[in-house]
């Protein structure tokens, strides 16, 4: 058996209890890009377990990312966290309460630094799907070397995995039936009058913790790239009539100075795994890289991308309204009828 | 780390295996003086990514019974290099005789055993009645391919529903009307081409494998059928991601081991190998 290939080789860092098992990608050595030559130091692009999904995600779409990422000349790792895919550990507590409280926190951290130790990485931009998206900020915050973010679908409050059956049974009554959707759409109603009384406040089920992380991370101006699929009943990256906006609550939390990108990626589900809103992804980060992370000497782009805009231009621009499926049971699996 | 407990681990060697046009990523839990060896043969293409834990655990489990296992992902899926949608079921069937030479030629010489979940069922146990390995076990072997493929096709069109409004849904008939008419679906996000669709009627498991008796008869190895009930999600179809992951599968787990203790041969017997194509 071999430990490496053409363009990957299988690793193993150092976790706590066990290895943790990981694919690294190889940057590919262009003419174009000098920049990939030894002796200079490029970002590495490090991505995270979705969920219990192990490092593939649905349908291998990291790992179509990943070889993306190294094509264009960075380093990228896709790792198992301990007790997901083939790394050690077993999981004994709630995953998604593991998760949202930071429990990956300092782990990642340590694997953030060993690989730049390891690889010679100018600091690492960590990816993050769902709850991937959580346990990447919390570890931006933890970690020096992180040096910028990525977030996919990202969720800002304390989601239950398990919803009761009476509540699952309303909603599929309200997707399935006219009455259901006109009931779906007063109690959407009733909800945005009470947001409305509330003021600004967060709600009480927000995830103050993580919330937390993040303005300490966006406001040191670190480039963070938030790429949202389109929801249930919603318009661009505007939350749904009758739940709270943390797109645009995160987005004051982050200041001024923050670079905070938002893009929204049309004709995909929560997954972004079709072959639309793989390729809109792959776009999207290839574009943002090559903005806030370019590789020295390229003065041309090797990814076909369009250059990028700013970000929160994008929650006016992206108005088409569109329906479109998501994983059930997913961390961020709102709470609407 | 709270929420994560780490038991003593057993040596896990990850490495890239090379087939024609593509390398397979394998996973050897390795044993000190094995009683037997057993290829697993997993579940398939978006399958895999919902059951991964407890096959990964059921790995585990074997290898602290003294049980060497392969594990591996088929070509062109997961960590396996490869285009899916260029790969046919003839391909993934030469994974399964290929490995098994490699993992039998392993030292010291023990039985090998076939371990297969749905499609990797039909895989499994194609490649034993040409005559490789000295026991088989399969968990919910479907008929013949296209049964695993429509139970996935099935399980994708009722999530997607959920979250479709009438006029958008796709009924299962309209994926299976738009492969029949050569036109590629996706899957989970995996493009399903029509040749997979229409090889799968023929891809079937063997009719000596239909029960347990009936092998018993035609093969003279050892072959144990088990049927998965729902209690078995996510190693079967269905689940909650991050609840049933995580559920205790020893009840499945224990009495599997222990048939394959109990039943595998000390001495392997010689069989020749066959084609499988």
């Amino acid at each position: 058996m071999l430990q490496s290939i053409d363009t990957r080789e299988l690793i193993a860092l150092d976790g706590l209890g066990g290895p943790i098992r990981g694919t690294f990608h190889r940057p590919q050595v262009r003419n174009s890009h000098p920049q990939t030559a030894r002796n200079v130091r490029t970002p590495g692009i490090l991505f995270l377990n979705s969920l219990s999904l192990p490092r593939a995600a649905t349908g291998d779409s990291a790992v179509h990312w990943a070889d993306s990422c190294a094509e264009w000349g960075y380093p990228s790792i896709r790792l198992d966290l301990p007790g997901l895919g083939d790394s050690a550990g077993e999981i004994t507590t709630d995953l998604l309460d593991l998760i949202n409280s930071g429990g990956y926190r300092s782990i990642v951290a340590a694997n953030v630094d060993e690989l730049v130790e390891r690889m010679g990485l100018a600091g690492v931009v960590i990816i993050g799907h769902c709850a991937g998206s959580v346990s990447a900020l919390y570890a931006a915050a933890a970690s020096r070397e992180c040096k910028g973010l990525i977030l996919m679908d990202p969720y800002f409050h304390l989601p239950q995995m398990i919803r009761p059956p009476m509540r699952r049974k309303l909603s599929e009554w309200a997707r399935k039936s006219k009455i259901g959707g006109a009931a779906s759409d007063i109690y959407d109603r009733w909800r945005d009058l009470l947001l409305l009384m509330r003021g600004e406040r967060l709600p009480g089920n927000a995830n103050f913790q993580l919330l937390s992380s993040w303005k300490r991370v966006a406001t040191t101006g670190m480039p963070i790239l938030l790429l949202k699929a389109p929801g249930l009943k919603t318009a661009g990256t505007k939350s749904r009539v009758g739940q709270f906006d943390y797109l645009q609550h995160v987005t004051k939390l982050a200041g001024s100075k923050s670079q905070v990108t938002i893009k929204l990626i049309e004709g995909t589900d929560h997954s972004f795994a079709n072959r639309v809103g793989r390729a809109a992804v792959r776009q999207q980060i290839g574009s943002w890289l090559e903005r806030y992370f370019p590789l020295a000497g390229s003065e041309e782009s090797a990814k076909g991308a369009t250059k990028p805009t700013r970000a929160r231009d994008d929650q006016r621009d992206c108005i088409k309204r569109q329906r479109v499926s998501a994983r059930v049971g997913c961390a961020a699996e709102g709470g609407s009828i | 780390m709270q929420g994560i407990q780490f038991a003593n681990h057993l040596p896990e060697h990850a490495g890239y295996f090379e087939v024609p046009g593509a390398h397979l990523y394998t996973v050897l839990h390795e044993v000190k003086d094995p009683i037997t060896r057993v290829l697993l043969v997993g579940p398939f293409a978006s399958q895999r990514h919902n059951s991964y834990l407890p096959w990964v655990r059921w790995a585990r489990f074997l290898a602290a019974n003294r049980i060497e296992v392969l594990r591996y992902d088929y070509r062109g899926i997961g960590e396996s290099t490869g285009v899916f949608d260029e790969m046919n079921l003839k391909d993934w069937s030469a994974d399964v005789q290929l490995l098994s030479s490699w993992l039998d030629a392993r030292s010291p010489h023990v039985p090998l055993l076939l371990h297969g979940l749905e499609l990797g069922a039909i895989f499994a146990g194609r490649a034993f009645h040409a005559g490789i390995a000295d026991g088989l076990l399969l968990w919910s072997a479907p008929a013949d391919a296209n049964k695993a493929l429509r139970s996935t096709l099935m399980r994708w069109v009722s999530l997607e529903q959920i979250f479709k409004c009438a006029v958008e849904r796709r009924t299962a008939s309209d994926y299976i009307r738009e492969l029949e008419s050569g036109s590629p679906q996706e899957v989970e996000g995996y493009l399903w081409s029509t040749r997979l669709w229409q090889e799968s009627f023929e891809f079937s498991l063997p009719a000596g494998l239909a029960t347990e008796e009936t092998a018993a008869s035609e093969y003279q190895r050892p072959v144990r059928i088990v049927k998965l009930a729902k209690d078995a999600v996510p190693l079967t179809n269905g689940g909650t991601p991050a609840h049933d992951e995580f559920k205790d599968f020893n009840w499945l787990f224990a009495p599997n081991m222990e048939w394959i203790v109990a039943n595998i041969p000390a001495s392997p017997k010689k069989v020749s190998y066959a084609s499988i194509h």
